[in-house]
């Protein structure tokens, strides 16, 4: 899956960067799955076609829906730098079925300890 | 629930929409002639805007002379204006109110002032949407000078009993500035009775005008000093701002088609008439309150609003994730978050925000009846929330 686009952004109330993508595909249940090993993932599957929202603390959260191919991002604001690149490579990378998750855990850990370093200066 | 064919907007507090034909046609004619600017043309084709948009607000608003109705680009410049104003020759002790109903037009002026120790500043607590008289009195110092509030709450849609506060505050001598930015065009005002020393109005909302415009009264233009200097067209050999209404507060070109669309859209109002307005607003509102009041989940953060203005959060999902699903599933656009008006969510919800629907004239009962099943289609399912992961 990719992002063809970036359709608008704003500054949020909680100070968090939103942009919304347009995608090559639409969402599938299989994707907010995927998503689950590096994050948490809540659904309201009986709202409109399913909404689903995943959090990936102090880096970003996505929302959508089901059968959509636009994603809403919010992004942490001051470790955006870091975490963009990862959410278009945790995209890209998606392919349905099993996969190896290897390398995309090892660029996980890599950002994360650029993000906590930025954040908490550990 | 069936997406409905065209988008439901219930953000009619922060920009009404749709606009009335006339205020579109009005737009549109302004723009093809050549404007005329009092002053600033030898051409005679074209409508003098300005002053057709001074009149009709004026009769409007029972505002007295047309010259005391200033123009701006909108409500938060026009509070800028009259704060800095009335503030920039007051020396010594300056103690202020407002209060915690206000918008950030009002709040982050005056916070601007409190921290550069121009003034001390008190903010009023309320209670059920509503700011005590009795609380405003108690409040009141040696040193208080001036009290800026909200009319109309951005967020609770309740409205302040302005002619009791202005009365206190008017015998003890201090000055009242009233930000009727959510009140102009939904309740019917008389600003020569009400004891208001400027009362601010924006043209984008309930007045059916265009984004960009907006304004204020001002009942004795000596008391304020104006801020902001430039050309008017009238008396250009002095480098000095002219002292006269409205010259004294209006520099630079007017945003003509802004003003002409601001008279159509006041006059379309009085041609429906305001009370006929306010009562299906108030039907409708009540309406949409009683349907979400029958949801367990579902809080309301005042029930009984005076304008059409209902805001809520629903247990177990974020405001935010209300609103996108509305948006996205149901085709309803609404406004989440803090309004901008900070103080009043720290009061009714912690500072997290909530789901804000604000109806208008053009807002019909088959909308609000959907609005109101898919907010509680929403509530029975936040219940069921799940996690596959």
């Amino acid at each position: 899956m990719r992002i063809l686009r970036s359709v608008r952004h704003k500054v949020c109330a909680d100070g968090s960067f939103m942009k919304e993508f347009l995608l090559d595909a639409p969402l599938t249940r299989d994707f907010f799955t995927y998503l689950g090993y590096f994050g948490q993932v809540e659904a309201l599957p009986n709202v409109g076609d399913g909404f689903y929202k995943f959090e990936k603390q102090e880096w970003f959260m996505i929302k959508g829906f089901l059968g959509d191919t636009t994603i809403e991002v919010r992004f942490r604001k001051e470790v955006m730098d870091f975490t963009t690149d990862f959410l278009y490579f945790l995209l890209a990378s998606y392919r349905e079925g099993t996969m190896d998750l290897s390398v995309l855990k090892q660029r996980e850990r890599s950002v994360g300890e650029r993000v906590r370093k930025h954040l908490h200066g550990v | 629930m069936n997406p409905p064919t065209r988008m439901i907007y219930m953000n009619n507090a922060a920009t009404s929409w749709p606009k009335p034909h006339v205020v579109l046609d009005a737009v549109r004619q302004s723009l093809s002639l050549p404007v005329f600017g009092s002053g600033r043309t030898t051409g005679s084709q074209g409508d003098d805007y300005v002053t057709m948009a001074r009149d009709v607000l004026s009769r409007f608003l029972h505002a007295g002379p047309p010259e005391h109705v200033i123009f701006t680009q909108n409500a938060t410049d026009s509070l800028n204006l009259l704060i800095q104003g009335f503030l920039s020759e007051r020396e010594g002790d300056c103690h202020v109110l407002t209060t915690a109903l206000d918008h950030n037009s009002v709040l982050r002026p005056l916070h601007e002032y409190e921290r550069q120790h121009r003034i001390r500043l008190t903010v009023l607590p309320f209670r059920e949407g509503m700011v005590n008289p009795d609380t405003v009195e108690a409040a009141i110092q040696p040193a208080t000078r001036l009290m800026v509030m909200t009319h109309g709450s951005n967020v609770l849609g309740s409205v302040q009993n302005i002619r009791r506060i202005g009365t206190i505050l008017h015998d003890h001598g201090i000055y009242l500035i009233v930000d009727g930015a959510q009140t102009a065009g939904h309740i019917p005002l008389d600003l020569e009775t009400l004891p208001v020393d400027a009362y601010v109005f924006t043209g984008h909302k309930a007045l059916f005008g265009i984004p960009g415009t907006g304004g204020f009264y001002l009942r004795n233009p000596a008391s304020v000093t104006p801020v902001r200097f430039g050309g008017t067209g009238t008396d250009s050999f002095s480098l000095f701002q002219p002292t006269g209404m409205p010259e004294r507060f209006e520099a630079g070109t007017h945003n003509y088609p802004g003003l002409a669309a601001l008279a159509a859209g006041v006059r379309y109002i009085q041609t429906v008439g305001i009370d006929t307005i306010a009562a299906r607003a108030k039907h409708q509102t009540a309406f949409l309150i009683h349907e979400l009041q029958q949801e367990s989940n579902i809080f309301l953060s005042h029930d009984h609003p005076d304008l059409p203005i209902i805001t809520f959060n629903i247990r177990g999902i974020g405001n935010d994730d209300v609103g996108f699903i509305l948006a996205r599933a149901y085709g309803i656009t609404a406004r989440t978050g803090l309004h901008c008006a900070p103080l009043v969510h720290r009061e009714i919800d912690g500072g997290s925000g909530s789901v804000r629907l604000s109806l208008s004239w053009f807002t019909t009962d088959e909308e609000v009846a959907y609005t109101a099943s898919a907010v509680r289609e929403i509530a029975k399912n936040a219940d069921s929330s799940v996690r596959p992961s």
